[in-house]
């Protein structure tokens, strides 16, 4: 479209800019010039949802029937026993007291991601009723004739009008790191790719433009891919899977027994309410109450760990999401390497030279002694526009901020570095005359005078494209000595220019000349438009090559992902050549491997002979991606290990991710750009980068890097994969407690014995003593090293499997109800009641009106004696539960190796232990709580409580 | 289709033909695992029967170890009332109380003169019946003494059929619970009972007594004792015709066609009173009411 075209369809004029009436009817019909902020749940619903959900629907089931029994109590008998309403009281609490709690951890994080918005308003300098006027860009509307300058965000999506040396910064939208200009000429159909309309919310490097706002708010691209993102629907991470599957078997198993036991009560003769509180009992003792809340306790625990090691977690289940990755899909751009172009190699003296490129400057350095680099670092410094913004002296020279493009500013950077002050190089030689760089020439010159003031030739340099540079050349300069330029030097300068190219690098080519005196005296007028001086017959004096460098701790985390089984997968935005060359630095494609490519290469047959299954390695470009079939994505990523993605668009990143996710994958996503952002929401954990990742990016995310160190994810990995470990752990650790808790309600139905744990007892259990060592678990360190093995695979490894259960619940669970039953036995014995006389006497015992009910020596005892006797045994079961658990927790503590090889080191254990025995001895001696927990005094000969065998399993544990 | 996806994955766990698995685990990894858990068990069984064993062993077998939750023996009385404490007729309605003194039949046939001079000793009154073992020899059997019906005279039942239930002058008779080498009473005083009003809440802070309803009472033996010579009590094993003294109240002007709270309670020397909570640990309480109206 033209610009008159333009014009007309917004309404607007190129010199007045709209009418202020016409702008403000346009921001009511388009509403401001902003992102539509992804959809929040409102707060009562996530209240809600954790109120209701797991084990919380069991439980309120469960204090709905207590209240309901305590209602019918109440109503039929003139003195009701409060148990029922206590016990609904509690359960109620207990609900609402882990649901708040989880709401806060929640809230907590995603408080967390306030902070990240703070965005300051941004202004935006439009013409209106042709007067520039300053005005927040929230109201900025289509049509709107926008002036930006170098430094300015761009407000919306615009239709450049008129620019001078506009560069805009695409990075956060495409993926590419250089700058591109920006002018009025369309030069491409598609709108990402054509010269005149920037972006929204890119920037502009430098260089001044004016145009017509097209597109304001959602409907910019950066609107569209942001509603792309807010569009998908993310996954359960896998942990809470995990947990939902744990829920289901547990919940079925709770009702499962509780209707069994529930019919069985009514067929063997109870009353309703009696068997409702079997139904009761049977819920508490199977639910493990604590659980939930232990859980989220080491989460907690865990993403606070993570914080001190700089990975911001949003979502507290996404801790555990980057210890099961088996994928990882990263950026290239910002996340692997540092975004900032380099130089990387030198070549003069017919010598590759290498230059520094790590981010501290601890990299080798070259021979800086050589007359011809003083030259080349001269041409450079002058031959560059690129500047240091002011007031920046005390920061070190790699962190300045340059006004200037990204290869101009490495250069200046890497000169400023190694020979001084450039700005010092600059006065003294003065610029006289320049043509800047074009890509008709592709080269840019300057004219100066020299640094001896006696000297009046003009000292011209010139710098550009390699191959346009040495056309321009007739000599070479050798130690410092011009040469003349021959074909051995040519074919050296081929196989640099070649070798350079073919890491990625961006190569410049540089050559000077000292302008004869005779023709160009001092004073001449050079023309820069008409060219009216000599600009071949030059000096070649190097090349210069500029990549944007890995960081530095980037290969040795790759190489960590590797050995623990995670595939890294580079997608990018960027050049394949670029791609492969940084894949190849980081470890992504590893040593020895080789492309398809670069098998055809190394035997010389055309690609299509080579055996794609000989090539572990291979780079995919964006517009072949596009062509390929499901299935032979899914072949790819089946059988290359090492896979490149280069010049992918957003929807790509997504159907990468997708293809990961269908062969089973869980995937993780590290990127900073928004072309990122949809990728990162699709992933099973999104990783953005927290300095230089952009807002939409770090919404998308689920875990933030503060450092931008892709190192941190391998600490991830490893937390991650001990918090699976530990949460293991402390799960067998609970549920095991749930078997003597469930026994004595199914021997109390069955067999009429006496009810040997009472449902307050359990919850004095489940809430109590179980809570600390279950949390100290989280604590425990990791048995092997974890980065060495396979990641999870979350079909076969759960959280909870039938190995899990069998061991808590049939091994160790069942030693521990025998030792319960056993104090159980041993109190009833020693006051008179002989197992096998408690055997049906439930429904004596139970009665109120036996007073008189005899014991097996012929004693007499009444209802509230005998109620005595049997508190003392829930006591004495209890204890001998916390006995028991002692041992559990020990050998819950290990899997694999025995407790002599792990050491008790862990102090929040052995704090537990303390706590859950001082605890349970406070819940039986306090006095006063016996009326509280009808609790009693366990006289101290009770302790007897026996703990058999346990170690001999730890060997064989699951 | 990811219903089908489901249902063939499910017939998969359920008997997966490649594998050969049957729920997830082959034929001998099911083997394996049973065979564990059998052996797992029978020797936790066995562990457990062991310790079981051991604790039976460490039992006395005439006395047990903890007695101390009985401290003050419990009172109980017959009839029996069901779970309210009542004991609620009308004296013109046959059916209403003629269970009540079918019960007072059946509970006192054993104590029928024959049958206790059959089973049981005569023993010297007002002093302790007791019967040391010597050293390690068991003086087992350990011999009883008899309590005759007819002790109970009025409410033995022997002259009056219907232990005066038909004539408004009920009998209520009351035991007081074994415990194994209890001594109730020191000095010679044997311990006896006494019943009265039962202070009960009729509001909040508002209590009552029916004192002025019971009217005269009759105990028998005369004074309601429990004679020294039923005491200690040697357990079932070692004193089995063992014939747990009773005491007898008969009501014997009692206000008709009201609620009245009785309360009656052990008086001895040296038995505690009993907790507050426990009702029946030295007393026992109970609701007599008797219809005349038809």
């Amino acid at each position: 479209m033209s610009i008159e075209e333009v014009c007309r369809k917004f309404q607007t004029d190129i010199v007045q800019g709209l009418t202020n009436a016409k702008a403000a009817e346009f921001l009511i019909r388009d509403g401001p010039n902003a992102l539509t902020p992804p959809p929040t749940t409102p707060e009562w619903v996530k209240f809600c949802r954790q109120l209701f959900g797991g084990f919380s629907v069991l439980l309120w089931i469960g204090a709905i029937l207590c209240f309901l029994a305590y209602a019918i109590q109440a109503a039929t008998e003139d003195d009701p026993a409060g148990d029922n309403l206590y016990l609904g009281i509690v359960l109620t609490a207990v609900v609402i007291i882990t649901g708040c709690f989880s709401y806060f951890q929640e809230a907590k994080s995603s408080k967390i991601m306030e902070s990240f918005k703070n965005m300051v308003p941004q202004q935006a300098l439009v013409i209106r009723e042709g007067e520039k006027v300053q005005i927040n860009a929230e109201e900025v509307v289509a049509g709107d004739m926008i002036e930006v300058k170098g430094g300015d965000r761009i407000p919306a999506d615009i239709r450049v009008v008129s620019a001078h040396g506009c560069k805009v910064d695409n990075s956060s939208l495409t993926g590419e790191s250089e700058p591109q200009s920006r002018s009025p000429d369309c030069t491409h159909d598609n709108p990402l790719e054509t010269r005149n309309v920037a972006f929204f919310s890119t920037n502009c490097v430098e260089g001044t433009a004016r145009g017509i706002v097209i597109c304001t708010g959602d409907r910019t691209v950066m609107g569209r891919i942001a509603t792309l993102t807010s569009g998908l629907e993310t996954g359960k991470t896998p942990i809470a899977k995990e947990i939902e599957h744990f829920i289901h078997i547990i919940t079925g198993v709770a009702v499962f027994l509780g209707i069994t036991f529930f019919i069985l009560a009514i067929v063997l003769g109870y009353t309703w309410l009696e068997a409702v509180i079997f139904l009761i009992g049977i819920i508490v003792a199977n639910v493990p109450e604590g659980l939930l809340a232990t859980v989220t306790v080491c989460l907690t625990l865990t993403a606070k760990r993570m914080a001190k090691k700089n990975c911001l977690v949003k979502n507290l289940e996404a801790v555990e999401t980057l210890g099961s990755t088996s994928t990882i899909c990263s950026d290239k751009t910002g996340t692997l390497t540092q975004n900032r172009m380099t130089v990387a190699h030198m070549w003069f003296d017919n010598q590759i030279h290498e230059a520094d490129t790590t981010e501290d400057q601890s990299g080798a350095s070259f021979d800086k002694s050589s007359v011809t680099w003083l030259s080349l670092a001269r041409i450079a410094g002058l031959c560059n526009r690129a500047q240091f913004k002011a007031g920046q002296d005390a920061l070190p020279i790699l962190k300045r901020d340059v006004a200037g493009d990204a290869s101009e500013s490495a250069l200046l950077k890497c000169i400023e570095l190694s020979c001084g002050s450039v700005r010092l190089t600059r006065d003294k030689n003065k610029k006289v005359a320049e043509i800047p760089f074009n890509s008709t020439n592709k080269y840019q010159l300057s004219v100066h005078e020299t640094e001896d003031p006696n000297d009046n030739r003009y000292l011209l340099v010139m710098k550009g494209a390699p191959e346009r540079i040495l056309d321009r050349c007739s000599t070479i300069m050798i130690q410092g000595k011009d040469q003349p330029m021959d074909e051995e030097l040519k074919e050296a300068f081929q196989n640099a220019y070649m070798e350079l190219g073919g890491l990625g690098e961006r190569v410049l080519g540089f050559c000077h000349m000292l302008l004869p005196e005779d023709q160009y005296p001092k004073g001449f007028a050079f023309d820069t438009e008409d060219v009216n001086f000599q600009t071949d017959n030059l000096c070649f004096v190097g090349l210069m090559s500029m990549i944007d460098p890995p960081r530095a701790a980037v290969p040795d985390a790759v190489g960590k992902c590797r050995s623990a089984g995670i595939k890294v997968i580079m997608v990018t935005g960027d050049h394949p050549i670029t791609a492969k060359a940084i894949a190849k630095g980081v470890g992504i494609i590893s040593e020895g491997n080789e492309t398809v490519e670069d098998i055809a290469a190394r035997l010389n047959i055309p690609v299509s002979q080579v055996n794609p299954r000989d090539a572990k390695a291979c780079v995919i470009h964006g517009t072949d991606l596009k062509d390929l079939s499901q299935d032979q994505m899914d072949d790819i990523l089946r059988n290359h290990t090492e896979i490149v993605f280069a010049r992918t668009s957003p929807q790509q990143k997504l159907i990468i991710v997708e293809g990961c996710q269908r062969l089973g994958a869980i995937v993780a996503v590290t990127g900073d750009g928004v072309n990122d952002s949809p990728a990162l929401k699709k992933a099973d954990i999104g990783v953005a980068m927290g300095i230089s990742g952009s807002d939409v990016s770090k919404q998308a995310a689920d875990m933030i890097l503060l450092d931008d160190n892709f190192a941190s994810i391998v600490t991830g990995v490893e937390e991650g994969r001990l918090i699976f470990d530990n949460l293991k752990k402390s799960i067998a650790y609970t549920l095991t407690s749930n078997i003597p808790e469930i026994t004595p309600f199914l021997f109390f139905i069955i067999v009429n014995i006496p009810l040997p744990l009472g449902t307050i007892t359990i919850l004095c259990i489940d809430l109590g003593t179980d809570m600390v060592p279950a949390i100290s678990l989280a604590y425990e360190m990791a048995e092997s090293d974890i980065m060495k093995r396979q990641p999870r695979n979350p079909f076969r490894d759960k959280l909870v499997n039938e190995r899990l259960i069998s061991i808590a619940y049939g091994q160790i669970g069942m030693i521990q109800a025998l030792g319960g039953f056993f104090s159980y036995f041993v109190i009833l014995a020693e006051n008179g009641f002989l197992p096998s006389f408690l055997v049906g006497i439930r429904l004596n015992w139970d009665d109120r009106a036996v007073n008189d009910l005899e014991d097996s020596y012929g004693q007499q005892w009444t209802y509230e004696q005998r109620k005595i006797v049997e508190f003392t045994c829930h006591t004495a079961f209890f204890v001998s539960i916390v006995v028991v658990q002692w041992a559990d927790v020990i050998i819950c503590k290990t899997r694999r190796n025995s407790v002599f090889q792990q050491g008790m080191k862990n102090k929040i254990l052995i704090f537990g232990l303390f706590e859950e025995t001082a605890l349970a001895a406070f819940l039986s001696y306090c006095p006063g709580m016996d009326v509280a927990l009808r609790i009693n005094i366990v006289l101290f000969a009770y302790l007897i409580s026996f703990n058999p065998s346990g170690w001999v399993e730890r060997e064989t544990y699951y | 289709m990811a219903k089908d996806g489901e249902k063939s994955e499910w017939k998969e766990f359920i008997w997966n033909p490649r594998t050969r698995e049957f729920l997830g685990r082959t034929a001998s990894s099911w083997g394996l695992i049973l065979l564990f858990y059998v052996v797992f068990y029978i020797f936790l069984a066995g562990m457990f029967a062991l310790t079981m064993y051991v604790m039976l062993q460490t039992l006395d077998d005439h006395k047990p170890t903890w007695q101390d939750r009985l401290s003050t023996p419990g009172m109980v009385i017959r009839p029996k009332a069901d779970e309210t404490f009542e004991i609620v007729y009308n004296i013109h309605n046959t059916e209403s109380w003629d269970m009540y003194a079918q019960a007072l039949d059946k509970f006192l046939s054993p104590y029928n003169n024959s049958v206790q001079a059959q089973k049981n000793d005569e023993c010297t009154p007002d002093q302790y019946f007791v019967q040391e073992d010597s050293g390690d020899v068991k003086n087992n059997p350990k011999r009883s003494c008899q309590f005759n019906r007819t002790i109970l005279e009025d409410c033995s039942g022997m002259n009056d059929r219907y232990y005066g239930y038909e004539s408004g002058k009920p009998c209520i008779i009351i035991k007081l619970n074994r415990v194994i080498g209890m001594l109730p009473g020191k000095d010679g005083q044997a311990p006896y009972v006494t019943c009265g009003a039962k202070r009960y809440k009729v509001g909040k802070d508002e209590w009552r007594e029916d004192t002025e309803k019971i009217g005269e009472l009759l105990y028998f033996p005369p004074n309601g004792t429990f004679n020294l010579m039923y005491y200690p009590y040697y357990g079932k094993k070692a004193q089995v015709n063992y014939s747990q003294p009773l005491v007898a109240v008969k009501f014997l002007n009692i206000t008709a066609n009201q609620d009245v709270n009785i309360e009656c309670k052990i008086n001895a020397n040296n038995i505690p009173i009993g907790s507050e909570r426990d009702k029946f640990a030295g007393r026992v309480s109970f609701k007599l009411r008797i219809n005349t109206n038809n």
